[in-house]
């Protein structure tokens, strides 16, 4: 067993505790970032300081934003009548590279799921009913993008329950999206096939 | 297909072991207990599926005091000789077929076929319904991907559904959550049974005729697929999975777990129209065991086109002198068969005649006769 001075454990520790980076990725990157110039490391510092003080979440959309509301929610351009539900934020961007939806968008963040202590109060979607109720806002179609594993899917069912006696169209993308995945990781002509496949619940 | 050579270096027991006579038909390896017939079974298994029946640590396999362990095979195929090499390292495995280095074990495995029939495969009747499930879950894996999948989809759905049951008796959720896991319950459940239907019909049909033959044409067996719901003629499967569902709702509330669907079911087994789980004989549960596990080689030949070879580890003693014979007799007029056993009393006819009988002592082999 090796051991390292406090300031490197520290480090591959911080590194250990972010998602998908192992205790092998964690002692290469706290190496990595040791061997790199001064200059470089404050920027990547600064760099984390930043995101974590200048983002928070859209009081519109509940998207990661700097300024509130964000830019799709601010965009005059865009269409008023549609919103695309998803659960992440890196979902939006996902959605964006597609240029196929022009709307806006509201994101759960998460999804409905009992195992990980997670019902309907613990995501997003008081925020999105309130936000039906704005009488300025004259939403038609609501686009459930929720990913397309059993969670995604319960939660797309929950919300499409829970608008019907709304009167608003609710649809689902599907076709195309790869089986039991994640939505951030299918490619931009997947998920345009899906948003064009997508069907009414 | 069938295995026309086995070389071992340094797996379990064995040094160096070379097989360059095995049979086309019946192989027995004769030998007091911990000689190593079984590694020579796992061995076999193992070029076939990359992997051992009895650990999940392939260096396991390695004899103690070496550093590697190695197994050749030379497979005859209809069309093909294939020679596969499996190399167990402290650390990792490594295969070849026809010397090229095969990067994925998948694009090893399969290259042989086996069925293995092992000890502990005799409980399947005698055991829980769990092992009957099982059974049904692996061997239609084994040829539709499709089916895993829903499986899995229906299993994760359902763990949903109990955790959220067990919240709601505790009045910690509300009860109209429940809809959005029923119904996806349902969809994956039906076609779980539905798939497993089809598969016991055709189960039936071989493992019925196989039957037949170790019993000596005495015994007819049957199956029955048991379903938690019942299927009313020409009804929507899915529909009665949901209806039976609601109706045992508040049941499910109070228990905190879901009472109906294919995690429940079960696969009965009969001879001669009684049911065999209760009122079969040791000798009878196990002959039907066997032939459940059999009618797998009918099953592979009809997705591959050639039977498996068939590896049958301590069963014979399992079972009376004629149905012995029987098995041996049937099987290795189609299937390349290696057969372990402690003793040999019954056969010594059929042994003479008509099998490689191969003495196994401590890690040594010789063929007889
Ligand atoms: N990695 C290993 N290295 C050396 N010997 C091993 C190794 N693993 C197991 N053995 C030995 O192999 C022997 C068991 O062999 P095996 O299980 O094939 O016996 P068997 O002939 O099938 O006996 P039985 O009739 O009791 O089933 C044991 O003596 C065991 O110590
Ligand atoms: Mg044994
Ligand atoms: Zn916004």
């Amino acid at each position: 067993m090796l051991f390292y001075p406090e300031a490197i454990s520290n480090l591959v520790d911080g590194f250990n505790r972010l998602p998908g980076i192992g205790p092998k990725t964690a002692q290469r990157l706290a190496f990595h970032v040791i061997s790199m110039k001064e200059g470089d490391v404050m920027e990547l510092a600064k760099a984390l300081v930043n995101a974590k003080r200048h983002l928070h979440h859209c009081s519109v959309c509940c998207n990661i934003t700097d300024i509130d509301p964000c830019r799709i929610c601010n965009d005059q351009s865009r269409r008023r009548d549609m919103i695309c539900v998803v659960q992440e934020a890196k979902d939006v961007v996902a959605m964006e590279r597609t240029r196929e939806f022009n709307g806006l968008y509201h994101v759960l963040q998460g999804a409905i799921s009992p195992i990980e202590g997670i019902g309907p109060d613990q995501i997003r979607i008081a925020e999105l009913l309130r936000r039906l109720q704005d009488p300025e806002l004259e939403v038609e179609e609501i686009i459930m993008a929720t990913n397309p594993n059993i969670e995604g899917e319960a939660t797309a069912m929950y919300l499409s329950r829970l608008l019907k006696p709304v009167g608003i169209k609710i649809t689902r993308i599907a076709a195309g999206l790869p089986v039991g995945g994640d939505l951030e990781y299918a490619d931009e002509v997947t998920l345009s096939k899906a948003l064009e496949g997508r069907r009414e619940l | 297909m069938w295995l026309k050579a086995l070389e071992l270096r340094d797996f379990r027991n064995y040094e160096s072991l070379q097989l360059f006579d095995l049979s086309p038909r019946v192989n027995i390896f004769v030998g007091q207990n911990a000689q190593g017939k079984t590694n020579v079974v796992e061995s076999v298994l193992m070029l076939a599926v990359a992997k051992s029946h009895r650990t999940s640590r392939d260096a396991e396999v390695i004899r103690f005091e070496a550093e590697t362990a190695l197994v050749q095979g030379m497979v005859e195929r209809e069309d093909r000789t294939l020679k596969l090499d499996l190399h167990m390292l402290a650390k990792g495995k490594k295969s070849r077929v026809n010397g090229v280095e095969k990067r994925k074990m998948s694009d090893f495995v399969g290259h042989l076929n086996v069925v293995l029939f092992a000890p502990e495969d005799l409980q399947l009747i005698k055991g829980g319904p769990q092992l009957r499930r099982r059974f049904l879950d692996v061997e239609i894996g084994q040829v539709s991907p499709q089916y895993l999948y829903n499986l899995s989809q229906y299993q994760k759905v359902l763990l949903q559904r109990n955790t959220l049951l067990k919240e709601i008796s505790k009045k910690e959720k509300k009860e109209d959550l429940l809809a959005i896991w029923d119904e996806q319950l349902c969809v994956y459940g039906a076609k779980v049974v539905q798939k497993r239907y089809e598969f016991v019909e055709k189960l039936e049909h071989f493992a019925r005729d196989i039957h037949s033959r170790i019993s000596g044409g005495k015994e007819l067996l049957s199956f029955r697929y048991v379903n938690s719901f019942d299927l009313l003629e020409g009804a929507d499967v899915t529909e009665r999975f949901f209806e039976t569902l609601q109706s045992k709702r508040r049941q499910d509330i109070l228990r905190g777990t879901t009472s109906v669907g294919p995690h429940r079911d079960d696969l009965e087994v009969r001879i001669d129209d009684r049911e065999v789980h209760t009122y079969g004989s040791q000798g009878q549960q196990r002959t039907a065991s066997l032939s459940m596990k059999l009618a797998e080689i009918e099953l592979i030949r009809a997705e591959v086109g050639e039977y498996p070879v068939l590896l049958l580890d301590d069963v014979l003693s399992e079972l009376d002198s004629e149905r012995q014979l029987h098995l041996v007799e049937s099987m290795g007029e189609r299937v390349q068969t290696l057969i372990t056993t402690t003793t040999t009393y019954g056969l010594e006819q059929f042994m003479q005649e008509q099998a490689h009988v191969y003495r196994v002592e401590h890690g040594v082999i010789c063929r007889e006769g």
